[in-house]
């Protein structure tokens, strides 16, 4: 109860020295609002990143040929992969499906008067199993499509707005590099591609369609995505596709593989490895701010401490303890840090959603409140102790004689 | 209850050294009125610092109540301090903006137990020294006497063994000082114990011993007429 007292004095001292307070609330404000809103960023961040991972899969494997360490599709132009290397990755253990397809980047597209750039991949019917991702409007490629080289393409939602707008292209025609196609459907939206690229600005076609009359490959095939039955066993898998490719392949010891494997933890390793640099950054802004703010409460504290001796001369004289004076500037200290915590989280969260006004992706989670309130309750006490300490040190008769 | 022995205090600077008080020696009773005469420069504010338990003596003994006070750490002193004591100084020494009642309340604050009637007793308190249509004023709003009055009434809430005043008069007008030294003879006549410390005989006067303070020494001591 006496400490309840002891913190009562810090409080009333704060309501009475309103200037002092705001000055440090203020700084601490800034400092938690700096960091709130960088772990909103990166938090959104992370999220984008762990969405563009979900696109990819967690339980696939994508077989791309040619080799070297480019990213991204093989086009059909490097195809190397046969149908026997994909039919013998299908017969491997663990692997539940694969679907070819050949994929063309930026073909010409044509409706009307109107003109797009996208990219045309040729599909067989499970690539919709594959990618988890059918029409969302109209059909799907199908069989019957792949065995008559039909002529009929499903696109993607970027595309469809580029070139119908509002309209509804089911039924339409489009020109890909000069050919019609019928639209037959629309994709499904899917955001970002693993890679970073615009996911939903695709055309799919029938893979013979795409073979024969489109990019001119009927041999071989550029691309295939594996999806293997155990998520927790994808890279096993992908150790066995890949002996089974160099075998296929008459690859010898000391050659490279002309083919690349990628797969989910390779994806998520590329992908984290681009933020790294810029998130390490932002921790450190985000973490100096509020050190900052620190900084201006202790010289603050030290400054009232110094104006405040024949106060604590007083204290002491009417029997106060050293650690009451303690707890009492700590109070004082914490309830103005964590005052600026609670005022600083606001604002920070205010700022983010102006951010995610402006199209950048931000996240609000209760690890930013707790982030906030923990780091802000922290610096009081860091900050805090030694001016505390200090007022406690000084000599009471000493204090008490001070003009 | 106060026994002071051979009480010596001395303070270095640096290789200077510098003795303040020379072998202090005078017991006061419970419920006497006693005044340490002692003219400025003479070691009297180290002296009621020890009396008061704000500082110790560099030897000699220090009785309290038969309580030896150089054995005590720091936070024992503060207790004594808390408990028995109650301060009056030269400059009243109250809180600014802060109203009487909560300046008459400030020793509670660091008390034990927290007494259900504080507030009650303090506002008798005030009343007592004629203060009580100012309960919510702040020293500001006050005169120099009516703020001395609120620091006699801060020093009587804990209910403490024994007064020291440190010239409770210096900064008042005659007028208050007058006053101010009635409350203490009322006190007085309540068996209280007031140790009173000034240079101005006349003030010395009011007590009934007085204990005369030269070059850090008692000199004489005396009953006024």
């Amino acid at each position: 109860m006496k400490a309840l007292r002891v913190v009562g004095v810090s409080i009333v001292t704060i309501v009475k020295h309103r200037m002092r307070a705001f000055l440090i609330i203020l700084a601490i404000v800034v400092g938690i609002a700096t960091l709130t809103v960088i772990v909103a960023l990166t938090e959104g961040a992370n999220k984008k990143i762990i969405q563009r991972i979900n696109n990819f899969g967690p339980d696939a494997i994508v077989v791309h040929s040619g080799g070297g360490k480019i990213r991204g599709p093989s086009t059909a132009s490097e195809a190397n992969i046969t149908r026997k290397d994909v039919d013998d990755i299908e017969n491997i253990d663990g692997v539940k499906l694969i679907t070819s397809f050949q994929v063309a980047l930026d073909m010409p597209i044509k409706y009307g008067n109107k003109f797009t750039a996208s990219w045309v991949w040729g599909v067989e019917p499970n690539w919709k199993d594959a990618w988890r991702r059918g029409a969302s409007k109209g059909e799907f490629i199908t069989d019957s499509d792949n065995e008559r080289l039909s002529k009929v393409c499903v696109i993607g939602q970027t595309a469809a707005k580029e070139l119908f707008g509002n309209v509804n292209p089911v039924g339409e025609n489009i020109l890909i590099e000069n050919v019609s196609f019928q639209v037959v459907g629309i994709l499904e939206r899917r955001g970002l591609s693993p890679v970073g690229t615009d996911f939903d600005n695709l055309i799919v076609i029938p893979f013979t369609t795409a073979s024969r009359r489109l990019m001119n490959q009927s041999l071989y095939i550029s691309t295939a995505r594996v999806i293997v039955r155990d998520p927790s066993r994808v890279e096993i898998v992908a150790r066995r596709v890949k002996e089974l490719l160099r075998e296929n392949h008459h690859l010898a010891a000391t050659e490279e593989d002309d083919f690349r494997l990628s797969t989910p933890g390779e994806i998520a390793e590329m992908v984290k490895s681009t933020a790294t640099t810029l998130k390490l950054f932002l921790w450190l802004v985000a973490l100096i701010s509020p050190f900052v703010g620190g900084i201006v409460l202790m010289n603050i504290m030290l400054m009232a401490v110094s104006e405040r001796k024949r106060e604590i001369g007083l204290r002491r004289a009417m029997g106060a303890k050293k650690r009451h004076i303690i707890v009492q500037f700590l109070a004082e200290s914490v309830i103005l840090t964590f005052t600026g915590g609670v005022i600083g989280v606001g604002a920070g969260i205010g700022i983010a959603l102006l951010i995610d006004l402006s199209g950048k992706p931000i996240s609000i989670t209760w690890q930013s409140f707790a982030i906030a309130f923990l780091f802000s309750t922290f610096i009081g006490l860091f900050f805090g102790i030694y001016p505390a300490k200090k007022a406690a040190a000084l000599d009471p008769a000493a204090a008490l004689s001070q003009k | 209850m106060i026994e002071f022995n051979d009480i010596r205090k001395s303070f270095t600077s640096g290789t200077m050294r510098t003795d303040v008080l020379n072998g202090v020696t005078f017991k006061v009773n419970k419920g006497e009125f006693a005044a340490i005469m002692a003219p400025s420069g003479t070691g009297k504010t180290t002296l009621l610092n020890v009396l008061g338990c704000l500082m110790k003596a560099t030897s000699g003994s220090y009785l309290f109540e038969k309580q030896d006070v150089e054995t005590l750490n720091d936070d024992q002193l503060s207790e004594i301090r808390n408990k028995k004591i109650g301060f009056v100084f030269q400059s009243f020494n109250l809180l600014e903006r802060t109203s009487a009642l909560d300046n008459v309340l400030l020793p509670l604050v660091y008390a034990d137990i927290y007494p259900a009637d504080a507030k009650q007793s303090a506002v008798k308190l005030l009343e007592s020294v004629g203060l009580g249509d100012r309960i919510h004023y702040k020293p500001n709003e006050l005169s120099g006497g009516q703020q001395q009055r609120v620091a006699i009434a801060r020093a009587l809430v804990n209910k403490p063994a024994v007064i020291f005043a440190d010239e409770p008069t210096g900064n008042l007008d005659s007028e208050s000082s007058k006053e101010v030294m009635n409350i203490f003879k009322t006190l007085h006549a309540q068996d209280r114990t007031i140790i009173l410390v000034t240079h101005d005989i006349n003030i010395a006067r009011h007590a009934g011993r007085i204990i005369f303070l030269k070059d850090g020494r008692v000199e004489k001591e005396e009953v006024p007429a």
